[in-house]
């Protein structure tokens, strides 16, 4: 976008949306110049908006059309494979401010939420009236479920519950060209093709939502949550594969490995033993009659795999400190090593305890130390590979390692994204997975909502990226 | 250019290169009739390079094709506009890859659900949905049509039960979407484009389902009360308490007759797992039944009751000569599932009559229309649409005698979303030769 340009749309747009809602300053735009994949590539946007209503952005949109300027849309920033990163510039449309909840109705279990709310937010709002909303990403104090919905996200509790698409009834969502259009809705089975069901997962190429309108679940009577310790990986991952195979389907069913569970230890004292390789947090929900069953046969198939320890919370203090050490995870990281790069995958869950061990070769070979914290449940794998960046080749290393598992998940029969999506991240592995062919059946749906490829360009599609320029 | 030449000749040459095995013409058409058409030819490939050959002469040659499975459900819809090739798969039935700790399966899209459900069965499992007409339906037509049944109420439908699918374009292009594993957030989901499409994107070649644990115990219930409206009421408390029943279906009268039930409006529950939590469950419906005014009583025999719920509106029965039963689907918000039952009963007055059952978690209808006339029987479509529109709902006719399925607005108004579904269609069968016609908007 030239200088001229940019100030001229600058000043439109705050005829639009008022003064604060435009951000050109080079200095202010800068913040959004990534999301929380740092490891890949950083664009600056041309223009950052913050509009506060379905009717601005369609303004902004609109404006874009005409100009055939890209336009990318942007929740908080969590999303980890890139998708909020303006690769091709452009205005980024920032959606934080639509951040209420429209409408909570009980009697049909849902809620209608702006785009820009964040995930915890509409818990808040819908937990004292007995239901909750099941989508829990390890983001969800800050992400919102406009980045959700792109990005279908998942969280522990997809084991029982499913991802973000399973929950998504509708939604309001401005299209590329400005025009304002409502896929599903709260009606089942509406003849026609399942256009939300596209669009959820879409990560922002086929339009931007500005609404949402999603299931709520009743809050479950009982929970149980277990600590389970395992002197091995391999027993660990074997006990995932005897859960599941008794029948028992789990809300959670995590691992967290020794190397996580000590940097965890440090500071969020969440109970868990510093010795073993491995530990399993699985968590029952349901009638209180059902998981007192159901927590039996878990004991009984965690003994059976040589569990070392297993430890039931006794009370909600307990439960919560468990959980604690999972979700404090993330901010753990820091603690394990200077820089890192967080990767995503799926695989078979029988095949899970094979490729762990894989994995771990893998880092021995590249030099590289791979902690894994993950939801073993759904077999969904997240390698965090370690590197300094001061230390020449460090970097490099950690990538060629991080190259290596995905090939091996896609061996192993998997995919190469469980719930973070492709983004810029994972462009090139789409070709591991699907033929030209299949990524053209995909293209045709983005041909006829985004037949200009304005609307996030050079995102999931792996011949999207020839045009960008350097990092 | 497609005319009646032009289909011979293009039959005849696929004969030619796929065998007279694998290519019928002649008498073996006769029982893929629709509405009085009778095909030029019926294929039934066996394996999936067959089925990319067929597309790929009907494509070039615009041929009308109709992917027929297991042919139970070729009453929905609107008639084909063109019908030359029905593209059987029954021979496409193999399973594919099933591994039980990974409560997944990839199967052929020509595998009939009973025979799935047979070999799942030995492993303790099962792909939870109960469509009508099952023994006969085939896992891609159930995938193809989105059918469920009152097991939705817990497990959900096909969108949230396939995982990923394989699939032969119109022109003949192979391809996969979605995975086989239980989680995938890569690239557009096209599954859930598929899924419900009627065949009009793509014929399905295979598809892995999402399974689950058969349970070790199920019991159900019935809540008898003078009205649909107390029973409807009692299936909400349910559906907002800790309760999980699998199934929880209204019935009217006339359809818990049907159903073997003799108790008036009823709501049927059932609940399945653990013998504990079932009795449990169960126990607790006498304070919500009592709440309400309604009698529960155990179900004596549920496998017989669930049976006839799952098939229910089919079969539809006879009218006699002059008559017409017209079964239809409706949807409405599960808050005004109890109005819309007792809604389309008065509406009906006059023309015929009706019976219902509604799906209470999705405020999903299904019913029959019995009227002395076929004139009759159309207006009454008329008048219970209306009656469903009033409460912001749909209805959609899901089987009708031939002479009439032809007259009838089989879908009722498009949705707004029709501009790109149409463009959607396009893309993917630029010369409409899946199922043409017969989806809504005649796309």
């Amino acid at each position: 976008m030239t200088p001229a340009t940019q100030r001229r749309l600058a000043e439109e747009f705050r005829a639009i949306l008022g003064d604060d809602a435009v951000i050109s300053s080079p200095d202010e735009r800068r913040v959004y110049e990534c999301d929380a994949l740092t490891t890949h590539h950083r664009a600056m946007p041309d223009l950052v908006v913050l509009p506060g209503s379905t009717d601005q952005v369609a303004a902004v949109v609109r404006r874009c059309a005409a100009e055939d300027i890209p336009i990318v849309p942007r929740g908080a920033g969590t999303g980890l494979s890139g998708g909020a990163i303006p690769v091709r510039g452009g205005v980024l449309i920032v959606l934080t401010r639509m951040n209420r909840v429209l409408d909570v109705d009980v009697a049909n279990r849902t809620a209608t939420v702006e785009a820009g709310c964040v995930n915890l937010d509409i818990n808040r709002a819908v937990m004292p009236r007995g239901f909750f909303f099941a989508p829990d990403p390890a983001s969800q104090q800050a992400s919102t479920i406009g980045g959700n919905v792109a990005e279908n996200a998942g969280g522990p509790h997809c084991l029982k519950y499913g991802a973000t698409t399973n929950h998504v009834l509708g939604a309001r969502v401005v299209l590329p060209d400005g025009e304002i259009a409502a896929f599903g809705n709260r009606l089942a089975d509406r003849p026609g093709y399942d256009l939300i069901g596209v669009f959820v997962g879409s990560e922002g190429t086929l339009g931007i939502c500005t609404e949402v309108t999603v299931r709520l679940l009743p809050l479950p009577q009982a929970v149980k949550t277990i600590l389970a310790v395992f002197r091995t990986i391999e027993d660990a991952s074997n006990a995932v594969s005897a859960i599941i195979a008794r029948g028992i389907v789990p809300v959670a069913l995590e691992m967290i490995d020794q190397e996580t569970t000590r940097a965890v230890e440090a500071y969020a004292k969440a109970g868990y033993p510093l010795d073993a390789r491995a530990v399993l947090l699985i968590e029952l929900e349901g009638l209180n009659a059902e998981i007192a069953t159901e927590a039996v046969e878990v004991e009984t198939a965690c003994r059976a795999h040589a569990c070392l320890d297993l430890k039931v919370a006794g009370t909600e203090a307990e439960r919560t400190l468990l959980w604690k050490g999972r979700k404090s995870a993330a901010g753990a990281f820091g603690r394990m090593t200077r820089n890192y790069y967080h990767q995503d995958a799926v695989v078979p869950r029988t095949k899970l305890a094979a490729v762990l061990r894989e994995i771990a070769a893998i880092g021995e070979q590249y030099g590289v130390r791979v902690p894994n914290v993950f939801h073993a449940g759904d077999g969904n794998i997240h390698p965090l590979l370690c590197y300094d960046a001061r230390v020449p080749g460090e970097f490099e290393r950690a990538m060629a390692a991080g190259d290596e598992i995905m090939r091996c998940c896609i061996r192993a029969g998997g995919t190469v994204s469980g719930e973070h999506g492709i983004g810029i991240e994972k462009r090139d592995y789409l070709r591991l997975m699907y033929t030209e062919e299949d990524l053209g059946a995909m293209r045709r749906i983005q041909q006829v909502l985004d037949p200009r490829g304005r609307c996030n360009p050079g995102k999931i599609f792996p011949d999207a990226q020839h045009a960008e320029g350097g990092a | 250019m497609r005319d009646a030449r032009t289909v011979t000749r293009s039959v005849e040459a696929l004969r030619d290169v796929l065998g007279a095995d694998t290519v019928l013409m002649g008498d073996g058409t006769a029982a893929y009739r629709l509405g009085g058409n009778q095909p030029a030819a019926v294929v039934r490939p066996a394996d999936e390079a067959d089925v990319s050959r067929v597309l790929a002469v009907a494509f070039r040659d615009g041929l009308g094709v109709v992917p027929w499975g297991g042919g139970a459900h070729q009453c929905l819809g609107r008639l084909p506009s063109r019908y030359d090739v029905a593209l059987d798969l029954c021979r496409l039935n193999r399973v594919v890859a099933y591994e039980p700790a990974d409560m997944t399966a990839t199967v052929q899209a020509g595998i009939r659900l009973a025979d799935l459900q047979q070999r799942l069965g030995a492993s303790g499992q099962f792909w939870p949905l109960d469509p009508p007409l099952a023994d006969r339906a085939t896992v891609g037509g159930i995938v193809a049509a989105g059918l469920a049944g009152p097991l939705r109420c817990r497990y959900g439908t096909v969108r949230d039960l396939v995982l990923g699918v394989r699939v032969a374009h119109a022109d003949g292009t192979l391809t996969t979407a979605g995975s086989r594993v239980v989680k995938n957030a890569t690239a557009y989901d096209l599954t859930k484009l598929y899924a419900g499409s009627y065949g009009t994107l793509g014929v399905l070649l295979e598809v892995t389902l999402r399974l689950q644990p058969q349970p070790v115990e199920e019991r159900g219930w019935c809540l008898a009360g003078a009205t649909i409206e107390q029973c409807h009421a009692a299936a909400l408390r349910i559906l907002g308490s800790h309760l999980a029943p699998n199934r929880l279906e209204l019935l009217d009268t006339a359809c818990a007759e049907r159903c073997g039930i003799s108790a008036g409006a009823s709501a049927v529950v059932s609940f399945a797992g653990g013998r504990e939590a079932v009795r449990d469950q169960g126990d607790s419906l006498g304070s919500v039944a009592e709440e309400r005014g309604l009698r529960v009583t155990e179900i004596e025999n549920p496998d017989r009751v669930w049976r006839a719920l799952q098939d229910f509106p089919w079969p539809v029965g006879d009218a006699g000569r002059s008559g017409a039963v017209v079964a239809w689907r409706g949807s409405v918000l599960p808050s005004d599932g109890g109005k819309a039952m007792q809604g389309v009963r008065d509406a009906a007055s006059g023309c015929g009559e009706v019976a219902v059952a509604g799906t209470a978690s999705h405020g999903v209808l299904r019913g029959t229309l019995r009227a002395s006339t076929a004139d009759l029987a159309a207006r009454g479509v008329s008048a219970l649409r209306a009656a469903l529109a009033a409460l912001g709902g749909f209805l959609v006719v899901t089987d009708a005698p031939e002479a009439l399925r032809a007259s009838l607005d089989v879908w009722g108004p498009m949705p707004p979303e029709v501009t790109w579904m149409r463009q959607i269609r396009s893309a993917f069968d630029a010369k409409a030769i899946l199922n043409p016609g017969r989806f809504i908007d005649a796309i």
